[in-house]
Formats: structure tokens, sequence, C-alpha cells
């Protein structure tokens, strides 16, 4: 399963991400995914319940009433959705079958083919991501590719404790598979 | 003016995500198995460029840097989160954008499950700033400015360690 490459390879990928942060960085800033999650719910909470978000030190920072907060890194996550919906469309029959669907196959091999399992599985994970991204001041973009890229000391240690944590969880995960 | 471009570098990074795989399970599970090597190549290229393009725009004096505070706690244990959270969805928040986009079940759950965790972190935020976040605080660092050296020629040695590493050292190993 290992064979099937991506449609473009990791050199011209990389390469090309490079330069799009090389580009961010001189007409706006860097790249960066994870406070937007904040700005969304920030928007609708100020939205549902303002005063509640205004009385809430983390969420009063973001998504102003007026403005709801849309800026550039919020326009930016709507361009991966434009941006990565658009090319999926485009070249789904380009993409390796392993790297299709809501089922991963080794997902499938190891804890089975239920999908609330794998769904429940990602929600939680993806809870514990934005808690941990929003605790650290930013993700794999932000963090890890943009502010290593400029050198950032806090950024390398993200990397050094992200990566450390994550190498040791997947294989706790894995370990059936050795 | 501002938001058309980040809605096109948006749209360029989705692409670039999407095209090179990086929104795959088996890709990202496999490079924190240490098997599949694909995923740490593509980045340490875009950090091995980015670091050289982001130092010769300040080199010229253009670049607008947005570096993030160094906060030992909060960055160590955030990062540990995050890393747990990593392996057990598939996902990173960039990804799971970009796989939601595709259709992808599980990463629209990750992504549902990212807006939770910003809410749970915004009820925790006020005792969580005053033990994690604001000791230990020691500001805007990086190697630039701890070493005291232009950054270029910290960018120029860095960049062509991780292109080198990225292209001739590191090796998947499937069998």
């Amino acid at each position: 399963m290992q064979e099937q490459k991506a449609i473009i390879s990791w050199k011209v990928a990389g390469i090309a991400l490079g330069v799009l942060l090389t580009i961010a960085t001189a007409l706006v800033k860097p790249l960066g995914v994870s406070t937007q999650f904040v700005v969304s719910d920030a928007a609708v909470v100020h939205q549902v319940a303002p005063a509640f978000a205004e009385a809430n030190a983390y969420l009063a920072k973001y998504g102003e009433k007026e403005s709801w907060g849309v800026g550039y890194g919020w326009m930016l996550v709507i361009g991966m959705l434009a941006g990565g919906g658009i090319t999926a469309r485009i070249f789904r029959k380009a993409q390796p079958d392993a790297d299709k669907g809501s089922m991963p196959e080794m997902w499938v091999g190891v804890f089975g083919s239920s999908r609330v399992k794998r769904f429940a599985t990602a929600f939680f994970g993806g809870v514990l991501l934005l808690f941990g991204a929003r605790l650290a001041g930013g993700c794999t973009s932000g963090h890890m590719i943009s502010g290593i890229s400029q050198l950032a000391v806090s950024s390398f240690i993200f990397g050094i404790f992200t990566f450390g944590a994550a190498i040791v969880m997947a294989h706790i995960l894995y370990r059936k598979r050795g | 003016m501002t938001l058309f471009i980040g809605f096109f570098i948006g749209c360029a990074f989705g692409a670039i995500l999407f095209l090179g795989g990086a929104s795959s399970y088996r890709r990202i599970m496999g490079t924190l198995l240490l098997k599949d090597m694909w995923i740490i190549k593509l980045m340490m290229t875009a950090i091995g460029v980015g670091t050289l393009g982001v130092y010769l725009l300040d080199f010229g004096g253009l670049a607008n840097l947005s570096i993030k505070p160094v906060y030992i706690g909060g960055v160590a244990i955030g990062g540990v989160i995050f890393g747990i959270g990593w392996a057990v969805s598939g996902y990173c928040p960039g990804t799971c954008v970009v796989g939601s986009a595709e259709g992808k079940g599980d990463a629209i759950f990750t992504l549902i499950g990212g807006l939770v965790g910003v809410m749970i972190f915004a009820l925790a935020f006020p005792y969580l700033e005053s033990a994690l976040i604001e000791p230990l605080n020691f500001g805007k660092v990086t190697l630039e400015s701890l070493l005291g050296i232009s950054g270029i020629y910290i960018a120029i040695p860095f960049s062509a360690l991780l292109l080198f590493m990225a292209f001739f050292v590191l090796k998947d190993r499937y069998e």
C-alpha cells in the first residue's frame, strides 16, 4: 500500500509551500490556521451570547461584534477549504485509493470498521488538538512551518514536544502491529 | 485587498496540502510510526525553503514577521496535548480543514472537535493563563536575538541542513 505516491511529490509540495510562506510573509504575514478556530467560535458566541463572550477573557479578544473578526487569517482558512475542495474534485481520479475516504485502511485493520468509533476518536482527537494548539499558541502551520522558518525558539520547543508526544501515542495506538 | 490575498494564499495552501498527500491518514500515521518519511520530508523542505525565503526578505527589510512568544510551560504542555491529538485523529488543524473539503468524515469530526476544544480552552483560560502562560514567559525570542547575529547567517546553514536531510538522509523503511 505504501507504493502509491501522492499526486505531486513531497519535493514539489515542500518547495511550493516554502515559496508560498515567503510570499505570505512578504505580502501580509506568515501562515497559520488554529487561531481561526477561535475566531470562528468567538464570532458565533458574540452573536448568540454576547454577554458571555465579553466576560470571557479569551473570547473577548477575538471575533469582534462589528467585523466578526473576519480578517486575513480567516479568509486564508476559507481559501484552504476552497482550494482543497476544488483540487480534490478535479484530481479525484489521480488521488491514490489509499488516501481516499473516511475509513483509512490501516485504522480498519486494527480498530475495525465501525464508523462511530472512528468518528468519535477523530472528534476526541480534534478537541485535544485545538486545546493544545491554543495553549501553545499555534499549530503545525503557524508554529512548526511558519514559526521554525522564522527561527522562533518557541516553535522549536513546540516542534520537539509535539513530535515526541505524537510518535509515542502513534506507537501506543498501533502497538499490535509493531 | 488583504482579504483577497488571504483567500488566494489559502487556496494555494489547501491545494498543495491535498496534492502533496498531506491530508492523508496513512501518510501522517506512517510518519508518526517512523516508517513513511513523506510528510517529514515535505515539512523539512517547506521549512528549509521558507527559512531561506523569510530571512532573505528580512535581510532586505521586507518581511512581516510574526514571532510567537516563549512561555515554556504552556508551549511544552500544549505541544504534548497537541501531539496526542494529532496521533489520535490523524489530522492537524490545517489538514483537517483540507480533509473536510475533500469530504472525509473523520476530518469533519476532527474539525468539529477542534471547535469544541477551543471552547473548553476559552473556559479554562483564566486558570491556564496564570499557571502556564504568564510564568516563564520570555517574550518573542528567535535564534537571531538569542545568538546576536543577523538571521540570514543562521538561516543559510539551517536551510542547507534541512534540505540535505530531506533529500539525501531520510529514507523510508517499509519492509
